[in-house]
């Protein structure tokens, strides 16, 4: 337990700790307030003028569809549209936004989770990483040698901590978008289904920070330094991302998409991705005879299992080099 | 005595580009219960090898290790409460204080709080220990370093180069701090380059070249041990200096000329010398015996002294040959 301690007060002491999350933090409560400010509550005057404009548009648009009629006369295509409906004209397109909570606190998940993501990679990669090149990690060995025990409680100190602080930030975040809710919008239609599926939303978007603050860790364990993690999120996004995207485009690879971790980080938050290959000659057709091209479905299970693979295998190359490399 | 630390047939080849290189050849070491303990070596010779495996950092290929009577690694957890250690000049979080640094070695092995304060104090750092540690000198972080070492109020004690950095005030203090702790009855081993100090402060040395010792034992009699039985020979008239150089190699010793005396080596009896320039009416006005010190004595073991004209490499020192004296045989 005493080492548990003096890791936990040395995660929140250190510098890096102190400047990044509050920074991150800043970073959301500033789109939270963004959206709080561009959305408002429609009033009855709101709503009066939306109508009067929705009217007034539906009026013009059918004012040119009958002025294209009487130009084509009978020579008009018969493509079975029989001109703009009233109903497609709502006035809720032509009100000031308002905050619908129940509709856009769950799409925004994907926000928190990936700031929270960038900053728990560079505090895992950071607090062992400094410790590493520092020589911290070698003074603390001569207190307690015992390699996977250290390596061990830092890691889960790291990552109990940025759970800690990812909390405290969906909590802010979630503050800030209710009282957007209340106060610009509306925070109705919230049954305990659609909490149940916030909160399976914001489970996946934890593991997705504690992944990435776990792999950010494991590589700067590997390399003994910060700076091999960053690199390798640096090599990661510029050759394997934007490289192999214009690679794969200019080879024709299909579905070339599935290898982007941003496709896959999507997939993971909103339980799945549809891949069209709109370059593929061949078509699938389905009983009703509609033919469309071909299609790839990434579920948030298929991204999970490829993570959780990278994950585990970077943590077992950084014990076990922890446990067979001297340290020098 | 009981032996604090014993080291016997110690072995380590690191994998390197130009080849594998031995560290440690067979290397033998052992220090005894409240002794300040020199450790000796050239740049590369495997002091600092010796250091990180005797705590765990180095893996060994071969070898027996104990400190305390605990076998080496197995038992390292066991031991390592009584073992304070700097490795090399150890580096800290330039952003936490002293204090804080301490505070979280301090948690890590479980010590109760006061042992801070404590450190602090011995090494002179009290009134400083609320300021971040990258505002310290080089002197102020070892002594942080010292006092890392000393708060687990430890059994042994390993210093690696204490001294480096400090002010010549700060190695006085290091010295006096080093025999309160011995007097106290903590075993201190000491690594240093600074041989007048060791020579000062130590009861006992070792001297490592390459891997292997070269030598080991009480300060006096190491010296005593290499001393090459060197006199100084003046005469009541400096001009004559040429002829009694003479006289004495036609007698067969071997001599270096100086500007206003004679240095000979080899002399079993300094009276024949001065019966041998009477004899030629050259009048003896000193003849001292020339005491060896550390310094000299580490260079002629190590091969290290410098020779005019000549660069010497790093790894280029002496490999004595493994005896019974020095290690194991091969």
């Amino acid at each position: 337990m005493s080492l548990v301690r003096a890791e936990r007060r040395r995660f929140f002491k250190r510098r890096l700790t102190r400047w990044v999350f509050p920074i991150g933090l800043l970073l959301l409560v500033t789109i939270a307030s963004i959206l709080f400010a561009f959305h408002s509550k429609p009033t009855a005057e709101a709503r009066a003028k939306g109508e009067a404009a929705a009217e007034a548009m539906y009026q013009e648009q059918v004012g040119h569809y009958e002025q294209y009629k009487s130009q084509c006369g009978e020579k008009c295509p018969d493509d079975g549209w029989a001109g703009p409906q009233r109903s497609d004209f709502r006035a809720e397109d032509f009100m000031p936004p308002s905050f619908d909570f129940k509709a856009m606190y769950g799409e925004l998940f994907l926000v928190w989770a990936a700031i929270m993501a960038m900053i728990a990679f560079l505090l895992g990669a950071s607090f062992v990483g400094a410790e590493w090149a520092s020589g911290s990690m070698m003074n603390l060995l001569t207190w307690q040698p015992k390699r996977m025990k250290v390596l061990g409680t830092k890691l889960g100190v790291m990552l109990l901590s940025v759970t800690a602080l990812s909390i405290l930030a969906l909590g802010v975040w979630t503050g800030i978008l209710w009282a957007a809710g209340e106060l610009r919008g509306t925070t109705e239609g919230l049954t305990p289904g659609v909490w149940q599926s916030f909160g399976l939303t914001a489970l996946r978007g934890m593991g997705m920070i504690l992944a990435f603050a776990a792999l950010g860790f494991g590589l700067a364990s590997i390399g003994r330094h910060t700076g091999l993690a960053l690199g390798a999120a640096l090599a990661v996004v510029i050759v394997g991302q934007v490289g192999l995207s214009i690679l794969f485009q200019m080879v024709r690879v299909p579905f070339w998409e599935q290898y982007l971790v941003p496709v896959h980080i999507f997939a993971w938050m909103s339980k799945e991705v549809k891949l069209t290959d709109f370059s593929s000659p061949e078509t699938v057709c389905d009983n009703a005879g509609n033919c469309n091209p071909p299609e790839l479905l990434i579920t948030w299970q298929d991204s999970g299992s490829i993570a959780l693979g990278l994950v585990v295998v970077v943590l077992l190359l950084a014990f076990w080099q922890m446990r067979r490399r001297d340290i020098s | 005595m009981t032996a604090v630390l014993e080291i016997q047939g110690l072995r380590k080849t690191y994998r390197a580009r130009g080849g594998p290189r031995r560290a440690l050849d067979g290397f033998e070491m052992y220090v005894e219960a409240g002794q300040v303990h020199g450790f000796l070596g050239p740049n590369g010779s495997g002091k600092t090898t010796t250091l990180r495996t005797l705590l765990g950092l180095i893996k060994p290929d071969s070898g027996e290790m104990r400190i305390l009577g605990h076998e080496l690694p197995r038992h390292l957890p066991s031991v390592v409460g009584q073992v304070g250690a700097i490795v090399e000049s150890p580096q800290f979080f330039a952003h936490f204080t002293a204090r804080d640094t301490l505070s979280l070695l301090a948690d890590a092995g479980g010590l109760p709080k006061e042992r801070v304060d404590w450190a602090l104090e011995l090494v002179g750092l009290r009134e400083r220990a609320k300021e971040r540690v990258k505002t310290y000198s080089l002197g102020m972080k070892q002594r942080l370093a010292v006092a890392s070492a000393l708060l687990k109020q430890p059994k042994l004690l390993i210093l690696d180069e204490p001294a480096n950095g400090l002010d010549p005030g700060g190695i006085r203090e290091m010295r006096d701090m080093m025999a309160t702790l011995s007097a106290g009855g903590m075993t201190v081993v000491l690594s240093s380059h600074i041989l007048g100090e060791i020579q000062l402060i130590c009861d006992s040395v070792t001297i490592i070249s390459l891997g292997r010792r070269v030598a080991a034992g009480p300060v006096a009699e190491v010296l005593q041990a290499h001393s090459s039985g060197q006199v100084k020979v003046a005469l009541e008239t400096p001009a004559d200096l040429s002829a009694a150089a003479q006289v004495l190699i036609a007698a067969g010793f071997q001599l270096q000329a100086n500007a206003d005396h004679l240095t000979l080596s080899g002399v079993d009896k300094p009276a024949l010398i001065a019966r041998l320039l009477a004899e030629r009416q050259l009048y003896v006005s000193e003849l001292t015996p020339v005491t060896a010190d550390l310094e000299s004595v580490f260079l002629e073991l190590t091969g290290t002294a410098p020779v005019p004209g000549q660069v010497r490499s790093v790894d280029q020192s002496v490999r004595p040959e493994l005896t019974p004296q020095n290690g194991v045989g091969a």
